[in-house]
């Protein structure tokens, strides 16, 4: 039996707790980041065989290395390396939440994401192309109720098909358009990419190749995500690529 | 004209965010973006903080903050 590591991942107030404890049950457990004071929970749920362990990271905003929890949460995706992240977006707040999610998939793990509060959202009369969303993040997208318990089974689901390879789902409930043996869309589109234009691509597009050609860099960190934080000037991606 | 001029009820648009460090990467985290709407709400009764609507969800900052931020009015 396997044991798959999951990081979940969201700003603040987006649910992750809820949905974390819908997921794991009562079978939680509170443990320390060593050497800081935010916490780190971790719990695990068995689903077809495998039992997946759930680790969730503090809220934040976004991956810079400005605030601890954001260097937390970043450390853990960058030298742990889940199988996959469940990122929790705040349907009701998509367009802020999705700032995060945006660097997660540049992070370049296998992403899933769960749509929670929908039933706020769809009192707010927004309605949110699921479908296409998906095929834009290149993620399988979850609508949930976190408070209701809705949308648990198929999360489950969602994590070990994306952790066994699968294709990503084109929206919650849709059928597969690919293949009969999942439900969703090829990967081979190709991966999660933010065009960042005409005024920024070309000075990250040469810092990316750079990058991807040092085999030492590239073997531990994906170059396009490391070539954006030295654009940010982030003290943090400087430090890593002076480390090696 | 900064954030921290307008009054409660008036709306504006964000023209820059003149904040350095952690304060203006967390603003900017959270959507004020050159170009955005801003409204706001109120200010609480012994000044700080101002609560004001972006994006489609509240936020609360500090006048010291709104200071940081260079709006023009709507």
């Amino acid at each position: 039996m396997k044991e798959i590591i999951v990081a979940v991942a969201g700003q603040p107030n987006s649910g992750k707790s809820t949905i974390f404890n819908m997921l794991t049950g009562a079978r939680q457990h509170v443990a320390n980041y060593p050497g800081v004071t935010v916490e780190k929970r971790t719990g695990k749920y068995s689903y077809k065989g495998n039992t997946v362990t759930l680790v969730d990271l503090p809220g934040t905003y976004s991956l810079t290395s400005y605030s601890q929890e954001e260097r937390i949460a970043r450390d853990f995706l960058l030298h742990e390396r889940p199988a996959v992240v469940l990122d929790i977006v705040d349907a009701a707040n998509l367009e802020r939440n999705l700032y995060l999610t945006f660097q997660l998939g540049e992070m370049g793990i296998p992403l899933v994401i769960a749509l929670n509060m929908m039933d706020v959202a769809e009192g707010r009369g927004l309605k949110i192309d699921t479908f296409k969303l998906s095929e834009l993040l290149r993620a399988t997208i979850v609508a949930t109720v976190g408070k209701k318990g809705k949308g648990g089974k198929e999360l489950k689901e969602a994590i070990l098909n994306t952790y066994k390879g699968g294709h990503f789902r084109m929206g919650y409930g849709d059928a597969c358009e690919s293949c009969g043996a999942c439900l969703g869309i090829s990967r081979e589109k190709g991966h999660f990419r933010v065009d960042y234009g005409e005024k920024l691509e070309p000075i990250l597009r040469p810092l990316e190749k750079m990058l991807s050609e040092d085999p030492k860099i590239s073997a531990r960190y994906p170059a396009r995500w490391l070539a954006i934080k030295l654009m940010e000037n982030d003290s943090e991606a400087h430090r890593l690529v002076g480390l090696l | 004209m900064t954030l921290n001029d307008i009054k409660p009820g008036q709306e504006c648009r964000i023209v820059d965010v003149n904040l350095d460090g952690a304060t203006g990467q967390r603003l900017m985290d959270m959507g004020f973006m050159p170009g955005t709407k801003i409204k706001i709400v109120r200010n609480a009764p012994l000044v700080d903080p101002i609560d004001l609507v972006l994006r489609g969800y509240h936020v609360s900052i500090r006048h010291q903050e709104a200071k940081g931020v260079e709006v023009e009015e709507l």
